[in-house]
């Protein structure tokens, strides 16, 4: 621990922290480019110079290339060191065009603050400047090579970082390119992070472009909605439109970076078709009409049937405190009917994945710094997509990455791949369980074994399960593999990927509660009258969609909240709007138990744009702001309680009665967030019925998640529809071969759930027997939904 | 594509592709292959070299853009790089290039109507101990003084027409 003075302050730091890292603990900001905690130090744009005036190192020297030592004195502000910043400066801006007032990055740009903060105010350069093409990289992010002040930032992130192939540096000295090597839209899922890396306007949102000045921005700290990471935003919105979400970093999450879903699935919030006001049927209603149709309704099924008539369904999408309240209303009307997930399995195996010991779960943050990480059923770029970016920084120190599954599984990483059928997982898993067991019954359980005894050798081993392919006997057992592969005096930590960003959240709360089997069941037996669904669309995300939409339409009463237009809101007797996350405070908890608070961000209203039709000021005059009627879930809750909407006593609240949220009051949206304290009980799991033999002619069809159009809210977004692919089916080629199917050619899937006619991939990578179709919203296959068994189809010639 | 290069060839350096343990050794190999073929380096040969390679096409022409001896566009039969650096400067070389552009008549970067010459400067040929120097297609002059261009040239035209 080096103790060492900067302008005449002295702070130790740890041993390996650079002089710029050192400074800035201090409060004092060196100027710089190339350097950025993430990426490291380079040593490239000569900005960060220091003068060291004793210790081991004398004289003018780069901050970021020098580690703190012991008895140095430096001085960041020397007029030597001024004056050679203002050269290094002066040189940088020598090709930069004069387009700051027009300029994309304007309000944000550190070229700026650092070209004020160098001294360089008058540009002495008169000659001609160096101009450059542009490229067409794709929708979402605009080229102006012209302001490329050559710090590299873009090619450090995109290639090392994020382990992009199709974006770099081309030439030399002061003919430097940064760019594809044709036109065409970037290829890693992660491309967006160069808006946030690039120090200038080079690299700019341009599904933001021409909208705002960030000052003019409402920003706040929130959370990511489009998994169940939870990775740390900041989005930002003006004239009641959101216009954009860049990254902000959380070091035990997402670190500095997001993924291209989260970054640009903001455009639900602002869909033209998103339901703003209260329905009663297709008629529209004031709040107070609808709540008092509400309370009548379910004090009349109460008199009538019981409480037991009333059913509840929340989701993975409603936050900490909506979830609370729909629990403690639930209790308040007398009815036990109360789920918080559609999906019966996913239910089950958030419940598993909520059961894990706390300080066994593994962070972002372990993955990027574990020596071996095994994946078995998981698919991140799908499922998580961040968690490929956290595995390829631990692949990048030298960590082994095995991934197991029967799909083909992409990763920006060179990895291990074992391609594993479906039913052979639960055998590896086995193995995995036991590792120090010397003769093992197959051969899966012999691999698994081996596996097993690699993470006891690892010094920071994790394993990582995909909770839709694994389900919950498979989740148990993963949790139960982790806790017997973890090395004498430490652990192997493990991480479940869930359905969605609060699927732990509702795990913690259901208890022993029914799923939602249970409630389809009452519903078609006539003993649930009435379902409430609080941000929650049975419809699409129950796996069967004909018996959901039958049991529902039984139902006297179908009540909704939510922020979208669901296919559920199609069915309901009784509309209310909900804020989206982002017009509204709250908490949700990651898959790894980590409780993470969020901001109000701005509030709810039809977008300037729609209202107004690009008119600027509106021509109709209201009291109201259009379209404001939304309302957090949670405060409707607690008026519908009779007690105030105030957050703080709500988190108290829940903390009071259930210790295992011990925290959650004192949370704050800018922290790193704090895991629950305790886990949920271990839930009574039903042995999953053996799936049945196939014929030779059958496959088990595997529907899985998909990096664009599974997700609900990214899916409604317009910049991201560019990137949806079409419906198709993925199989072996010894499959395609025995069934003499043409690739590219279109296919008939015949499931015991429909038939479907999709586009015909290849992929050697899948295991054989198998087909892998993506779950893509708004196709023709939208009904299929991931997370279920393995279901038995055939395929052949459209 | 393939006519950039044989069949065998292409082969041949697939073989000794796969041989490497890192298959960026080869990107310059396999582009002077290209190069020798051709005269020059087209985008197909980029793509082509990329293919040979198992990388994408971005990071071969991060190479390819880096050295000033692989020829991103058509160049003459011969190519003159007239070193420019500190030693050769320093010892006459602006004189060199400002005689060799008289002679062919064209300017830094183009091409003798007969393409014959291109002309390009260059930052450093690693001859600095015999500045000034320059270099005609493979050949390395060093301690060059302007009047002996005429002659140099001439035999360089000659070795080509014979």
């Amino acid at each position: 621990m080096p103790t060492l003075t900067i302008d005449n302050q002295t702070i130790t730091v740890p041993e390996g922290t650079n002089v710029l890292e050192a400074a800035r603990q201090l409060g004092i900001e060196v100027p710089h480019f190339c350097h950025h905690e993430a990426l490291g130090s380079v040593g490239a744009c000569r900005l960060c110079a220091v003068e060291f005036l004793e210790g081991p190192v004398k004289g003018i020297q780069m901050s970021c290339m020098v580690l703190a030592k012991d008895d140095m004195v430096i001085d960041t502000g020397s007029d030597g060191v001024l004056a050679y910043r203002a050269q290094v400066i002066e040189w940088l801006m020598t090709n930069h065009p004069h387009d700051c007032p027009v300029c994309d990055e304007g309000g944000e740009c550190q070229l700026q603050d650092m070209t004020v903060a160098g001294g360089h105010g008058v540009r002495r350069y008169t000659g001609p400047k160096r101009t450059y093409q542009n490229q067409d990289l794709g929708p979402f992010i605009a080229h102006e090579m012209n302001r490329c002040i050559q710090c590299y930032r873009c090619v450090r992130t995109y290639q090392e970082y994020c382990g992009g192939k199709d974006f770099g540096v081309m030439g030399t000295r002061q003919r430097l390119y940064f760019g594809r090597f044709s036109d065409g839209p970037l290829e890693s899922p992660f491309s967006g992070n160069l808006v946030d890396v690039c120090p200038t306007g080079v690299l700019t949102d341009k599904t933001y472009r021409y909208k705002s000045r960030i000052w003019d921005l409402q920003e706040a700290p929130s959370i990511c909605p489009h998994c169940s990471l939870g990775c740390a935003v900041i989005p930002g919105a003006r004239y009641q439109e959101l216009q954009r979400r860049r990254a902000r970093t959380n070091r035990r999450t997402n670190g500095h970076f997001i993924c291209d879903r989260g970054r640009f699935g903001y455009g639900y919030v602002n869909h033209p078709d998103r339901p703003r006001a209260p329905l009663l049927g297709h008629r529209r209603v004031t709040w107070q009409e609808a709540l008092a149709a509400l309370q009548n309704h379910l004090h009349e099924f109460c008199e009538l049937y019981g409480s037991g008539s009333i059913s509840m369904l929340s989701s993975s999408r409603a936050s900490l405190e909506t979830q609370f309240l729909t629990k403690r209303w639930a209790n308040a009307l007398g009815s036990g009917q109360l789920c918080f997930e559609a999906h019966p399995r996913r239910d089950q195996a958030a419940r598993v994945a909520a059961s894990q010991a706390p300080d066994c779960s593994a962070s972002m943050e372990d993955i990027r710094s574990c020596d071996m990480a095994v994946l078995v059923g998981a698919d991140p770029l799908a499922e998580a997509p961040m968690l490929a970016l956290a595995l390829r920084q631990a692949a990048r120190r030298g960590a082994r990455i095995v991934v197991v599954d029967p799909r083909p599984v992409e990763l920006p990483i060179d990895c291990e791949r074992h391609a594993a059928a479906p039913e052979e997982l639960p055998r590896i898993l086995q193995g995995l369980t036991r590792p120090q067991q010397n003769a093992f019954a197959s051969a899966s359980e012999e691999f698994g074994g081996a596996l097993g005894r690699a993470l006891l050798e690892a010094k920071n081993p994790v394993l990582i399960g995909g909770s839709d392919l694994l389900g919950p006997q498979g989740c148990q057992m993963l949790l139960k593999a982790a806790e017997a592969c973890s090395p004498t005096g430490s652990t192997c930590r493990s991480m479940l990927l869930l359905a969605g960003p609060n699927s732990f959240g509702g795990a913690m709360l259901s208890d022993d509660g029914p799923g939602f089997d249970a409630l389809l069941e009452g519903m078609e037996q006539g003993r649930i009258k009435s379902l409430v669904c609080i941000e929650a669309d049975p419809v699409a995300d129950y796996p069967d969609r004909k018996r959901c939409r039958a049991a529902l339409a039984r139902l006297d009463l179908l009540v909704v909240f939510d922020c979208a237009a669901t296919a559920t809101v199609q069915e309901a007797d009784l509309f209310f709007p909900t804020t989206a996350l982002e017009e509204a405070a709250g908490t949700l908890v990651n898959n790894e138990g980590r409780m993470q608070a969020f901001e109000k961000v701005f509030s709810a209203g039809t977008p300037l744009l729609q209202s107004a039709a690009g008119d600027h000021p509106p021509r109709f005059f209201s009291r109201d702001i259009p379209g404001s009627h939304p309302q957090p879930a949670w405060t409707t809750l607690a008026r519908l309680l009779g007690r105030d909407a105030e957050l703080e006593k709500v988190r108290r609240e829940l903390e009071k009665i259930d210790p295992r949220f011990d925290g959650l009051a004192g949370l704050t949206a800018d922290s790193e967030g704090c895991r629950v304290v305790a886990p949920r009980q271990a839930p009574a799991l039903v042995a999953a019925p053996a799936s049945g033999v196939t014929a030779s002619d059958q496959l088990h069809l595997l529907v899985t998640e998909h990096l664009y159009g599974s997700e609900l809210l990214s899916d409604l977004s317009p910049c991201l529809q560019a990137v949806k692919s079409d419906p198709y089916v993925w199989l072996h080629p010894q499959d395609v071969a025995r069934l003499k199917l043409v690739e590219g050619k279109p296919v008939r899937l015949c499931t015991s759930l429909g038939e479907w006619t999709l586009e015909l991939r290849i992929n050697g990578d899948i295991s054989p027997g198998v087909a892998v179709v993506p779950r893509l919203r708004g196709t023709v296959v939208e009904t299929l939904v991931p997370g279920s068994e393995p279901m038995l189809c055939r395929i052949e010639k459209a | 594509m393939a006519t950039l290069l044989s069949e065998k060839q292409i082969a041949q350096l697939k073989r000794r592709v796969k041989e490497t343990p890192h298959p960026r050794e080869m990107v310059l190999d396999v582009l002077h292959a290209i190069q020798d073929a051709n005269g020059w380096v087209s985008d197909e040969g980029v793509e082509l070299a990329a293919i040979v390679l198992g990388l994408s096409s971005l990071q071969v022409e991060e190479i390819a853009t880096f050295y000033d001896k692989i020829y991103r566009r058509p160049v003459g039969r011969k190519v003159i790089h007239v070193c420019d650096s500190i030693c050769c400067w320093s010892r006459g070389s602006e004189a060199i290039m400002l005689r060799l552009q008289q002679l062919l008549a064209i300017a830094p970067g183009e091409t003798t109507a007969d393409g014959m010459f291109t002309l390009l400067p260059t930052c450093c040929l690693g001859a600095c101990g015999e500045a000034p120097a320059l270099r005609i297609g493979r050949t390395l002059y060093g301690g060059v003084e302007p009047e002996q261009l005429e002659a140099i040239l001439d035999k360089e035209r000659a070795e080509v027409e014979s």
